[in-house]
């Protein structure tokens, strides 16, 4: 593989995107932490999956070779607020909660 | 490092990682597909433990801590660091499209791609941990379903994750 940025930048990005992709879902009013007990992650919530989200397509975009602007910082900053925006606004869309499952999960909790 | 050294130490510390995550985050506690549930009861029946049964179901029909760990060790070889964090991401896809409650699969692919990472700095490669994963695999999966559900429900016991549904 032909790496164009140093790779401490390339961490940087990822430690970047975390921490501005849970920035902003805490903004957007997400709670930080899911809700007790936790077996259920169709919940979402700050710390899970938003980052995840975040640097699993920053991952993708870097691993391809693209970096952007400012050795892929831009790019770090831009994916982590469309992760948060995506993990509140469109999650529920994309990945609708499996009615079966839910009831079986709220028996199981009673 | 010596070849059948390394997949030892791999294996070893797959199985625990696998093992705890799986546990800590609840698998031996509900069956999360109806897959589970099944072949948690059908062990059962055949003299295993229900929680035990529940952690082999899990594990079986959908991407858990074990499937994270192989995938992201696969992704380490292929592309480095970003291979892994793209495994992550696609098991956190691949749970919701079976459904899959858990947080075990993300979480596991998220520490293995650590953990290997942190080998590759002391003679431990990525390959070495796919075949270790392999064999912890085989060693709950393969050989004996009574006596590794026995086995995995005295741990769910010690850590407090023991399944409340009955038989």
């Amino acid at each position: 593989m032909i790496i164009h940025v140093n790779e401490t930048y390339i961490l940087m990005n990822y430690l970047i995107a975390i921490v501005i992709s849970i920035i902003i879902a805490l903004g957007l009013r997400l709670p930080l932490l899911p809700p007790k007990p936790k077996r259920f992650s169709f919940d979402v919530c700050a710390l899970f999956p938003t980052p995840i989200i975040a640097i699993g397509i920053l991952a993708i975009l870097f691993a391809l070779n693209f970096y952007w602007i400012w050795d892929g910082i831009a790019l770090a900053i831009i994916i982590a607020i469309f992760s948060a925006i995506f993990v509140k606004y469109l999650f529920n869309y994309v990945f609708p909660k499996p009615p079966e499952t839910q009831e079986e999960n709220l028996e199981a909790d009673k | 490092m010596n070849e059948l050294v390394g997949i030892a130490i791999a294996a070893i510390i797959a199985w625990l990682n696998f093992v705890l995550i799986d546990t800590y985050l609840g698998l031996p506690e509900v069956p999360g597909v109806k897959g589970a549930d099944i072949v948690g009861r059908s062990i059962a029946k055949r003299g295993g433990n229900l929680s035990g049964g529940f952690f082999q179901g899990n594990i079986l029909c959908s991407p858990d801590a074990s499937a994270g760990t192989l995938l992201a060790a696969i992704g380490v070889i292929l592309i480095g660091l970003e291979g892994g964090l793209i495994a992550t991401l696609l098991v956190y896809v691949g749970n919701r499209l079976c459904a899959d409650p858990g947080y075990a699969g993300t979480t596991g692919a998220l520490t293995t791609t650590i953990i290997v990472i942190a080998g590759s700095f002391v003679g431990l490669t990525p390959e070495m941990f796919v075949v270790g994963m392999v064999i912890a695999i085989l060693t709950i999966q393969g050989i004996h379903h009574q006596s590794s559900s026995k086995l995995l429900g005295k741990i769910a016991k010690a850590m407090g994750r023991d399944t409340k549904l009955k038989e």
